[in-house]
């Protein structure tokens, strides 16, 4: 009876609190508090690339991971913020490449005109394909971003434009290894932290509103299609430019890039990382690509040990990461009586 | 005969639920009245069992972390650990607040559902019972269940929590949103159910005026603890609730 009468009681740190309104920090250990985690990982993504100085096949993984952690976060700003399940990380990634190769290789424009403008082009044209489904809830959405990428694929290859299979040679690639490896590494940051602000922004509260119940979101005045349109134009932004960059990083552009691969691992990564924190999807990226990477010596067996890994993260710890660490951080906890 | 022993339930660090103790004979009608926020859904969800669904899912998704307390026992039984689905085969049906009827689903489907632990015969005079015993919903039996009117669509959850054969019935909020005269109905259908099956029923409201002329026993609830039980006289002659819940 005694034990039965004790309850794990979860609080939340002193330091938390003092630190949660701004003006209350008076001490370096509280700055350190709240700064910590956060120049932890700018760090710590920012040295990699010199850590990596001996093993440039690795300095290519962490780039293309950048990539991989963007769509990430792109799919979980959709689908933990809007309500938008989108399976089209590989669209985007295939319309920004498409898009930034022929404004490189056919108009001959220089690759820091190249990749911006397919970034913003490359939204539109996404958004604008995606309009007609987002009045609807359910499905569609997500059945139609599949799709996509599969319906460019053929019309790429039946009517052999844009290079047909053999796709677009010859993009420029970016001026140094320095600024190839930086530019992503400081995109993904920027758009990670600016994606936290807007999402506590008030359109971010709308936005969260059509995700709980658009009907009230509605009656609120307030227009849902442009509001998903909006969304669907960051994301679509996010994911194009993770393509248009990966274009250059290959210097070619080519089917590859619809490949399904882009859709199926960043959500992966979201469900490792934690979805609805922005933070650990690419976390969860960070962890996902290179293990694959890894697991590459075992052959055809790295499949099997790749998705055992999903499975048993998705049964023992279906929270993610990120929720999981962050609880950790804030919170402590202990026994109380009833 | 179905009976909770100081029950407690903490969502995180708030209390829901403190003490709380309730208990059934067969055949009666409980009333738990409260305001909002009494913990009046809490208790229902914790004896039906649905607390545990709730609990499992917010473990799963890192959210907050619900601890239980107390014990339920059903004809001597304890079934505190016992998972919803396995409750309700052994007789303790939830009729849900706000109802949650299958809106894509039409009337006579929504009923069928509701029979799935019966078997065929039963399911056949079950149906007929709830189509006499709420004649209105004879009209509409093709009718998707979202486009019934409210007060429809609450007889239509309750002859649905009917169709599985309850030995305990549990009404959550069944006035939640009725004009008087569907409350009369429902109110009136309560009753029935209870004289023609000999089923106990335990129903939560807030407004006590309604409810109270058919109950056997009732308890006041009051952020979380009970403060007040008694059988119907006691309960109208407490001068706090008459203030409280009647208004006089």
């Amino acid at each position: 009876m005694n034990r039965e009468m004790m309850r794990k009681e979860r609080i939340d740190r002193g330091i938390k609190v003092r630190t949660e309104r701004i003006y209350a920090i008076s001490s370096y250990r509280e700055i350190l508090y709240l700064l910590g985690p956060r120049v932890l990982l700018i760090v710590g993504v920012m040295v990699l690339p010199l850590a990596l100085e001996f093993a440039p096949y690795w300095k290519r993984v962490v780039n293309i991971t950048c990539v991989y952690s963007l769509l990430a976060l792109s799919f979980d700003f959709l689908a933990n913020y809007v309500g938008l399940v989108c399976l089209g990380g590989a669209f985007f990634v295939g319309v920004g490449g498409y898009l930034s190769a022929i404004f490189n290789v056919y108009l001959g424009l220089p690759v820091f005109l190249s990749i911006p403008l397919a970034t913003i082009g490359g939204a539109i044209f996404c958004t604008a394909l995606l309009l007609p489904c987002l009045p609807l809830r359910g499905v569609y959405f997500a059945i139609v971003t599949l799709m996509y990428p599969l319906l460019l694929t053929r019309v790429i290859e039946a009517l052999n434009i844009m290079g047909g299979t053999n796709g677009i040679t010859g993009l420029a690639s970016l001026p140094n290894e320095y600024v190839e490896q930086y530019s992503i590494i400081i995109m993904m940051l920027v758009f990670m932290f600016g994606m936290r602000r807007f999402v506590n922004q008030d359109i971010g509260l709308v936005l969260r509103g059509v995700k709980d119940n658009d009907q009230s979101v509605r009656a609120s005045g307030i227009n849902i299609t442009y509001m998903k349109g909006l969304a669907v134009f960051i994301a679509s932004f996010i994911g194009c430019f993770g393509g248009a960059y990966i274009a250059h990083l290959y210097m070619w552009a080519g089917l590859s890039l619809f490949a399904l691969d882009f859709s199926i691992i960043p959500i992966a990564s979201v469900v490792i990382g934690g979805g609805g924190t922005l933070v650990g999807p690419v976390i969860g990226s960070f962890i996902l690509v290179p293990l694959s990477e890894v697991l590459r010596a075992f052959g055809t067996f790295r499949i099997v040990i790749y998705c055992a890994a999903l499975t048993g993260f998705i049964v023992f710890k279906s929270e993610g990461l990120m929720v999981y660490m962050q609880r950790k951080y804030h919170q402590f906890e202990r026994w109380v009586k009833v | 005969m179905f009976e909770a022993r100081e029950l407690m339930v903490f969502y995180e660090n708030m209390l829901a639920l403190n003490n709380v103790s309730i208990q059934c004979e067969k055949g009666k009608i409980i009333g738990v009245f409260g305001s909002n926020s009494a913990g009046k859904s809490t208790l229902m969800y914790t004896l039906s069992g649905i607390i545990l669904d709730i609990k499992k899912k917010e473990e799963m998704r890192g959210g907050e972390r619900i601890s239980l307390y107390g014990r339920i026992f059903f004809n001597g039984k304890d079934v505190t650990t016992i998972k919803p689905h396995e409750r309700a085969k052994m007789g303790v049906i939830l009729c849900p607040e706000r109802r949650r009827i299958f809106p894509e689903s039409s009337v006579m489907e929504n009923l069928k559902i509701g029979a799935y632990l019966s078997k065929r015969r039963e399911t056949k005079e079950n149906i007929e019972y709830v189509l006499n015993l709420f004649p209105r919903l004879k009209d509409h039996l093709k009718r998707q269940g979202g486009f019934l009117s409210g007060g429809e669509q609450q007889m239509l959850a309750i002859g649905r929590a009917l169709m599985a054969n309850p030995q305990v019935l549990l009404l959550d909020e069944p006035l939640l949103g009725l004009s008087p005269a569907y409350q009369d109905i429902v109110i009136e259908g309560t009753s029935k159910i209870r004289d023609a099956k000999g089923i106990s029923i335990i129903i939560t409201e807030q407004y006590a005026r309604p409810v109270i002329p058919i109950i056997d026993y009732g308890y006041i609830l009051e952020n979380g603890s009970s403060m007040l039980s008694g059988t119907k006289e006691e309960l109208m002659d407490n001068p706090d609730v008459k203030s409280a819940y009647f208004g006089v």
